[in-house]
């Protein structure tokens, strides 16, 4: 299978981009297998948290709190950062944050750059630029090696290769680590992922990560992991370049006693992660030297200024709302056509396209409202998929290609019919005349014309009565009026 | 070499985006556990059992015995080599084990150690967490990273039940700190649980009961 577009301007549509991996059981398998171990640890570890319901309270109050104030929770962080030792750029787009990198990496004379996973840097595609300058980037998190060495992409925010199984993996780092005897346990393979980067952790001098938090107070930055690769990233080398989206700020240090609670459990459904690294600027005499922030607006601050979308900031990337939701659990993340997959990616990514790109994203949702329940800051990610859809029809009203549309005509003739009473009876009328040329003599509608067809494709349709309730009521009242008489 | 247009441009756009709405931050809701309700033993075997669900080693001891215990610990652990930060208590370094002291030693010298020997900073029950604020007795961030094995020394008194206890006990927030909660590990591969990716394999905790 060739590598799947993951960049949403040139991606196919939802629906197209979702067929054929539909047809793909093994990915599926996959897929299912992995959201649903994920989901029964979450489940659980929240059930035995007694005041769950008042963290989300707090994490969303503080997410929607850092936005509400976010120049001045950055112009502080950029301060105290600044006093601590770092150096703080500031980045309008993602091609404006990929030239600040580059700048940085040619004046360290870099030619390989360690990176820890960062969903940021895929979203404004810094692999490929990197290596077009000349830098070869390696990525560290187990998941990212696999998808790097196997010319893949990801297809999960958290992990992000939980379509491969443990037989390719096997297939890929024996190819590209020339292990020819490599077993196919996860153990195994995990080793030779240990063995592969030790070197590479030791010797390159550069690094890239991604933030979980910036924290206002003490300009410090924090990155929550599993394995330890980011504390070797954020350890050992000389140059650390931190690229963060405005969103990440957060008030204060203590902040974090409610956003880990909520973090560790809602992505990967342990009490706690692992590792948790938090530094300000730089220490003499521990870790790099030279540290650099970047921060990327990419479309952030206009999201900030729409009232229903607003929210959509509030993300902390959990992923909870992909292993819950029952469009992403079928079609895995490649179809969504961006490193942001499942209900969040559907509402952030045509955001950050500024909604001329990924427009059948809000259309990938079944808006059944579970990534809403699951969310541990309370996005209402169907009322945005709502007002979102608003935006893209009201695009569409803008073309002139619409009146050859059935689906637009069907919409404007319903919007006319339903305006009033009078005339909703007479559509009533009209539609059951109409219907009787496709109704079957065991009274039900097999096959329907134009877009009709596509709900008798799969379904029957039962004949239109003879009279409505209405009719049905009125023909009923007259006849006890007569009975009383 | 920082473009100080982009700054302007946006934070001016963050400004427009946020003109109506600031809201106090004292005001936002905590209505969230704040202090857990075990005492200090309830405390003590809570942080125990946690650790032990991440796989890792844990003991207790009086704390008059954490000299023999740590001799205990290391011999069990079948290694020889250990690095450690300057100011751990001299005492801690036993006899029977070849000791590198932290003085400026290279990636090379400190990835050579079989293990390494720290105090810590707090420990949060809830969660099985081990705080490192990289102060005297916890070392530079690298020497708790390369090696293989870490056995961490840990005062009944510094353990919280709750996260929010711990960020209680922190007025200034520290310029560095690693939350640790277990050996590292990864699920990245069909979800199964490995435990040692590129961190510590072997998470070994001593507690030392201060009073009895």
């Amino acid at each position: 299978m060739s590598a799947p577009i993951m960049d949403p301007r040139i991606a196919p549509p939802f629906p197209a981009a979702a067929l054929p991996i539909l047809q793909n059981a093994q990915l599926r398998k996959n897929v299912a297998h992995a959201t649903d171990v994920i989901q029964a640890k979450r489940n659980f570890l929240v059930s035995e948290k007694r005041d769950w319901q008042q963290l989300r309270t707090a994490a969303a109050a503080i997410r929607a709190h850092s936005l509400a104030n976010l120049g001045t929770y950055l112009e502080q962080f950029e301060g105290r950062c600044t006093a601590a030792g770092g150096t703080v750029h500031w980045a309008r787009d993602a091609a404006e944050a990929r030239s600040i990198i580059i700048a940085i990496l040619r004046e360290e004379n870099a030619t390989e750059v360690i990176k820890i996973k960062t969903m940021t840097s895929a979203e404004i595609q810094l692999n490929p630029a990197l290596e077009a300058a000349g830098i070869h980037a390696i990525e560290t998190d187990l998941a990212e090696l696999i998808l790097q060495l196997g010319e893949d992409e990801g297809s999960h925010i958290v992990v992000p290769a939980l379509h491969v199984n443990r037989r390719q993996v096997r297939e890929i780092f024996a190819r590209r680590m020339d292990l020819p005897e490599l077993a196919d346990d996860p153990e195994a393979l995990t080793a030779a992922a240990r063995a592969y980067l030790r070197r590479k952790f030791l010797s390159v001098p550069t690094a890239i990560s991604g933030a979980n938090f910036l924290i206002a107070e003490n300009g410090s930055v924090a990155i929550v992991e599993s394995e330890g690769n980011g504390r070797m990233c954020l350890t050992l080398p000389r140059t650390l370049i931190t690229l963060a989206g405005i969103e990440k700020v957060v008030p204060r240090f203590q902040d974090l006693e409610v956003l880990l609670q909520v973090l560790a459990r809602s992505a990967t459904g342990e009490r706690m992660n692992p590792y948790t690294s938090l530094w300000s600027g730089v220490t003499p005499g521990d870790g790099p030297q030279r540290f650099h922030v970047v921060l990327l607006d990419n479309g952030r601050s206009e999201i900030l200024g729409r009232k229903v979308e607003r929210q959509t900031l509030q993300c902390i990337r959990c992923a909870a709302c992909l292993n819950t939701c029952p469009v992403y659990r079928q079609t895995g993340g490649h179809a969504y056509g961006s490193p942001y997959a499942g209900p969040i990616g559907a509402i952030l990514t045509p955001q950050l396209e500024h909604m001329q790109h990924g427009q059948s994203l809000p259309y990938a949702s079944s808006l059944c409202g579970a990534c809403y329940e699951v969310c541990p800051v309370k996005i209402n990610i169907p009322e945005v998929l709502i007002e979102l859809r608003a935006q893209v029809v009201n695009q569409e009203r803008a073309q002139a290609a619409r009146w050859f549309d059935p689906m637009f005509l069907g919409m404007k003739a319903a919007n006319f019919a339903f305006a009033g009473a009078g005339r909703f009876r007479i559509a009533q009328k009209l539609g059951r005349l109409g219907l009787r040329f496709f109704t079957g003599k065991d009274g039900w509608i097999h096959r329907l014309p134009s877009i009709g067809g596509r709900w008798t494709i799969s379904r029957d349709l039962r004949a239109f009565p003879d009279q409505s309730f209405r009719e049905w009521w009125s023909a009923r009242e007259t006849d006890r009026s007569k009975e009383t008489k | 070499m920082t473009d100080t247009s982009a700054r302007h441009a946006i934070l001016e756009r963050i400004q427009n985006a946020t003109r109506s709405d600031q809201n106090v931050y004292a005001a936002l809701p905590r209505d969230y556990v704040q202090r857990g309700s075990l005492d200090a033993r309830g405390r003590q075997e809570l942080m125990m059992e946690r650790l032990r669900e991440y796989g890792a080693n844990v003991v207790e001891c009086p704390a008059g015995d954490v000299q023999a215990t740590i001799a205990h610990q290391l011999r069990l652990s079948g290694r020889h080599v250990f690095v450690v930060p300057p100011d751990l208590p001299g005492d801690w370094l036993v006899d029977g084990f070849s000791w590198k002291v932290d003085n400026h030693l290279s990636y090379e010298e400190i990835e050579q150690c079989e293990g390494v020997v720290t105090g810590a900073s707090a420990g949060i029950a809830d969660s099985g967490t081990i705080v490192l604020h990289h102060k005297e007795t916890e070392g530079r961030r690298v020497i708790s990273l390369l090696p293989d094995f870490h056995l961490c020394i840990l005062g009944a008194s510094q353990i919280v039940e709750t996260l929010p206890e711990y960020f209680a006990r922190c007025p200034e927030p520290p310029s560095l700190a690693t939350l640790i909660s277990g050996p590292s590990a990864t699920a990245d591969i069909e979800m199964t649980r490995i435990k040692g990716v590129h961190g510590p394999r072997f998470l070994s905790v001593i507690i030392a009961r201060e009073n009895g």
